[in-house]
């Protein structure tokens, strides 16, 4: 057996059979070996010269050595070069749009100088995709966790209400949303506090605990998007239980160009209109990228004309979703400065949303509402809705110094989010709104949240080594307002400090070995109800406002782990990521006291909640075949305290106003599941794709012993084909695809769910790239659940009130690029 | 080397073929509790009508597979007609009208541990003073599992 394969299996066992306190201890060895091989290693420089066709240098072309990962760009003068390489086998890829891309096969010896090497055109601008679709699969080979890369190009051709929906055909990825435009990620079933969403390098935040709150991320500003499947708390932080989607940050636009895109979109079932402006230019060093977004939609429609919310017939006219139009306009600006050495780009964007709830099912139980009012306009927005903005400031700044990458992520975040309804009293609130009252009458909530994050992070590359180490710092001011009370104000301080290495043992084999340090505080202010309740004490009734939220401090810290293998031979990819992460226990959990409007429900939280502890093993198993390709993904992840908002048999007319209560707690929790994709190509033009989903999820101790997760998606699986015909220069990137999605029933549920049944919908897509003259338009249009199916999505807010998805839908988009400055 | 790991991706898969199948027939509880207002003398039953002053007796049979929770009743005005009802017949109704002093009940009991089945009984006093007109009487019923059952009658008050 050679020497590398042993190596390999000796790391692999000692993972397997080490305790925690000693994997440590072999991980800070393996660490310090780096220092140790780094000394022996002697290190060589590759470098050369990128011209185009008629020898002309051509800058900012990306040349790549996968198996490093490492990406340097051309300057001006078309030269590139990469310092301190070990002597070994290399590949490098040379890339650019509009090209073809040409690899390099070398062996280092000593210092190389590859010379002049000329690009060629390539015969469509397809290329662009092909090159992120590479960068995706080295991406794969190169990480031990499970990641997914899907880019503008994807979300263009599944263009959902919102970008987690367009992000929804990714198996294993799912959405919890309400209506048509707001939905958060669910990563193999685990989603709000348990998911980060990553903007630019800051994690996005947001209300994420709120499962009628959507992500306001603005998708038609995204470019390349990671989804991270499995605990990435290392890399992410706290939150990152479940994973990550991390929103990467648009590549600059190309010297010396001034141009731009429209894009106009409208779709049938909500009659949704919108627009994305785009304008982006570069001069030398400096670049700016602005967008413009408007949207505007009016009620959504489902294929049944009754549901029943809680037992109660509710008529639905024409089929319309009562109250659930809605608006957003988004604006984006981006300006930076970029050298070999120094990146500095300054990001500032304001999502603003408006957006109405399905009006018979808010409250404090389901209502009839005025139907004239309600019913007179499709697009208007009435009470109840909600109101989002959502402004952020980041800079990032790299800086890249011999074989140093210094990384700064700076950001400001304010989310300001408003719910309004009419004034409902319950318990001992007054019958008549008190007009002595400062909050607004209908201003049933308000969540007012500041954040400021810093993140550093420096990555050195040395021999076979890539170490990474960095802090992230975030402080969060949280106020709140509203007649109603669901979760106190709160400030939370959160910090991590992280070591990852990247050890290169061979041109097929990597290993990682990652430690974490997380601090963090939480400070919640008390909170005292506006109005006063009678309360039974030994000496008669007293009157007295009462107290819903003690204040409270807790301090949390947490120290994790995370340990994996990548194992590349030719055509056969294996990698293994076993990991410990944790989760801090947020406001709502340790301090909630108050009705939840939309399950009518009283939540309950528990002060003493611990810090929430996961273990996870993930792997991975990849076959490529030039004519097709397959990869099964399983995972096992245990908890040994999952925090989980169980409902009792209890009611409370106290506070919960005759409400059942649902009370925080915490339980053990085993889950397993998998993902398979598999892709098939007939011939140049034909291809197919398979895409297949399984989960399982059960609490192993506490109340519901036996039972599943709330939201466990049921198993699932998507039928692909796509044609891609070849026309002319003046038809480019043409294809026509069809998607059948089989979801199977789930049976597995847990109060208050309820069983779903199975259901399978066709959706279509087709699209070009129309050129003419010397302008081009990009068409592509969707028909979503083509033949009206009605069927309920089991990890729907609205599934518990038997509402069904979105009926057909039908998607027509329309990009227009634009430049007015010609580039060579 | 490649047959081995070859081999080795298809016992995996097999594994994770096999695991997922396996059922889990562990019978975890599933059904809502049921609350019955057919019983001889339940009260109130749709369209019912309560006289102010005077003590009125809830009545109805509450059922469950496994073992009951508890419940709670709530009664609250209906003068804007916002209520629903869960009762497939509706009532007349009298006009819109504002409150002024309407009566509102909020209560929640307890049944008898591992009780399957189990009438509950409980006496609300109306004051004299309180708004007559539409009213909604809503009962919310749980099981020791924490399944949910609501039903919601309308009632008038005079």
């Amino acid at each position: 057996m050679p020497r590398n394969k042993k190596t390999a299996i000796f790391y692999l066992s000692f993972f397997s059979r080490m305790t925690a306190s000693a994997m440590l201890r072999y991980l800070l060895l393996f660490v310090f070996s780096c220092f140790v091989l780094q000394v022996k290693a002697q290190n060589f420089n590759i470098s050369g010269l990128i011209t185009d066709e008629f020898d002309v240098p051509k800058n900012n072309v990306n040349v790549q050595i996968k198996r490093l990962n490492r990406v340097v760009q051309s300057d001006e003068s078309g030269l590139f070069s990469f310092q301190n390489l070990a002597s070994g086998k290399y590949k490098i890829s040379i890339s650019s749009v509009g090209f073809k891309t040409k690899n390099i096969e070398l062996e280092l010896k000593q210092d190389t100088n590859l010379g002049t090497i000329k690009l060629v055109q390539s015969a469509n601008s397809l290329q662009q995709v092909t090159i992120s679709e590479k960068l995706g699969e080295s991406r794969k080979k190169q990480e031990s966790l499970n990641v997914e890369t899907v880019n503008a190009d994807f979300i263009k051709r599944n263009l959902g209400g919102s970008l987690m929906k367009s992000l929804e055909r990714m198996p294993g990825i799912k959405t919890i949303g309400i209506g048509s435009g707001q939905s958060k990620p669910l990563i193999r079933g685990l989603g709000f506090n348990r998911v980060v969403v990553v903007e630019n390098g800051v994690k996005h935040e947001g209300q994420q605990w709120g499962a009628d709150h959507g992500l306001e991320i603005d998708q038609f500003a995204t470019d390349r998007i990671e989804l991270i499947k499995g605990a990435a708390s290392f890399v992410y932080g706290s939150d990152a239980i479940a994973g990550a989607i991390d929103i990467k940050p648009k590549a600059q636009p190309e010297n010396n160009s001034l141009g731009g895109s429209v894009d106009l979109v409208g779709k049938s079932n909500n009659n949704l209109y919108g627009t994305s402006v785009n304008l982006f230019g570069r001069a030398d060093k400096w670049f700016f990228d602005g967008r413009a977004t408007l949207m505007n939609y009016s009620d959504y429609r489902v294929p049944t004309d009754l549901v029943q919310v809680y037992n109660y017939p509710v008529a639905l006219k024409d089929n319309y979703v009562r109250n659930s139009a809605g608006r957003e306009n988004n604006l984006h600006f981006n300006a930076g400065y970029v050298t070999e050495k120094i990146k500095s780009i300054f990001y500032v964007s304001n999502t603003n949303s408006k957006s109405g709830f399905f009006a018979n099912a808010h409250g404090l139980e389901p209502r009839q509402v005025d139907l004239s009012l309600h019913d007179a306009s499709n697009r208007d927005i009435l009470m109840p809705y909600q109101q989002v903005n959502h402004l952020k400031l980041i800079n990032k700044t790299g800086i890249t110094l011999d074989n140093h990458q210094v990384d700064i992520e700076l950001g400001y975040q304010h989310n300001f989010r408003e719910e309004y309804s009419m004034y409902v009293n319950h318990g001992f609130m007054p019958a008549i709104y008190p007009s002595s009252m400062s909050i607004p009458q209908n201003l049933e909530r308000e969540f007012d949240k500041k954040v400021v994050s810093a993140n550093v992070k420096d990555r050195v590359a040395f021999g076979k080594h890539q170490l990474s180490f960095g802090l992230n710092i975030e402080n969060q001011q949280n106020g709140i307002s509203g007649w109603s009370f669901l979760v106190p104000a709160f400030k939370q301080f959160t910090s991590g400090a992280f070591l990852y290495d990247k050890l290169e043992v061979n041109e097929n084999l990597i290993v990682h070995g990652a430690l974490r340090y997380d601090y963090g505080q939480i400070n919640i202010s008390q909170y005292t109800d506006w109005f006063a309740s009678d309360m039974n004490t030994p000496n008669g009734t007293v009157s007295q406002n009462l107290i819903r939220a003690n204040a409270l401090t807790r301090n949390f810290n947490s120290f994790i782990w995370s340990a994996g293998v990548n194992y590349n031979l030719n055509k056969f990819v294996f990698k293994g990521n076993l990991g410990k992460s944790f989760r801090m226990p947020i406001a709502k959990e340790l301090a909630a006291n108050g009705v939840n409007y939309h399950y009518f429900s009283y939540e309950k939280g528990d002060p003493n909640l611990s810090p929430e502890k996961s273990y996870q093993l993930d792997v991975s198993l990849g076959y490529n075949e030039e004519k097709w390709s397959v990869q099964l993904s399983p995972f096992f992840n245990y908890f040994p305290n999952y925090i989980y908002l169980n409902p009792t048999a209890q009611l409370d007319y106290f506070y919960g106003a005759g409400n059942q209560v649902f009370q925080y707690a915490q339980s053990e929790v085993m889950r397993y599941g998998a993902e398979l994709q598999f892709k098939y190509r007939f011939t140049d033009n034909l291809s197919s794709e398979v895409l297949a989903e399984y989960l399982y999820a059960e609490q192993l101790s506490g109340d519901k012993k036996g039972y599943t997760l709330p939201f466990s998606p049921p198993p699932s699986a998507l039928l692909n084909l796509t044609y891609e015909p070849k026309f002319n220069n003046k038809l480019t990137g043409t294809y026509f695809a069809v998607d059948y999605r089989i979801t199977g029933r789930q049976d597995n549920i847990v109060p208050p769910e309820k069983k779903t049944a199975g259901y399978s919908i066709f959706n279509l897509a087709i699209g070009t790239k129309l050129k003419t003259g010397k302008q081009q338009f990009d068409i592509s249009l969707q028909a979503q659940n083509l033949f009206n199916t009605k069927y309920l999505n089991h990890t729907s807010f609205y599934r518990l009130i038997e509402l069904p998805e979105v009926g057909r839908n039908l998607i027509l988009s329309l990009k227009i690029p634009f430049s007015f400055v010609k580039n060579d | 080397m490649k047959n081995y790991l070859k081999n080795i991706g298809f016992v995996a898969l097999v594994v994770i073929a096999f695991s997922a199948c396996k059922k889990d027939e562990d019978a975890i509880d599933t059904t809502y509790p049921e609350i019955d207002l057919t019983i001889a003398n339940a009260s109130p039953v749709q369209c019912a009508t309560l006289v102010r002053g005077e003590k009125f007796t809830f009545r109805a049979k509450f059922t469950d597979n496994v073992a009951l929770g508890s419940y709670s009743l709530d009664v609250h005005h209906n003068f804007d007609q916002h209520n629903h009802t869960t009762e497939v017949n509706a009532c007349a109704q009298d006009a819109k009208k504002t409150a002024v002093k309407p009566f509102l009940y909020i209560k929640d009991f307890s049944i008898p541990t591992d009780s399957k089945e189990y009438v509950a009984t409980a006496e609300i006093d109306i004051p004299s003073d309180v708004d007559a007109g539409d009213y909604h009487f809503l009962i919310r019923l749980t099981d020791k599992e924490g399944w949910q059952t609501i039903k919601g009658v309308s009632i008038k008050i005079k």
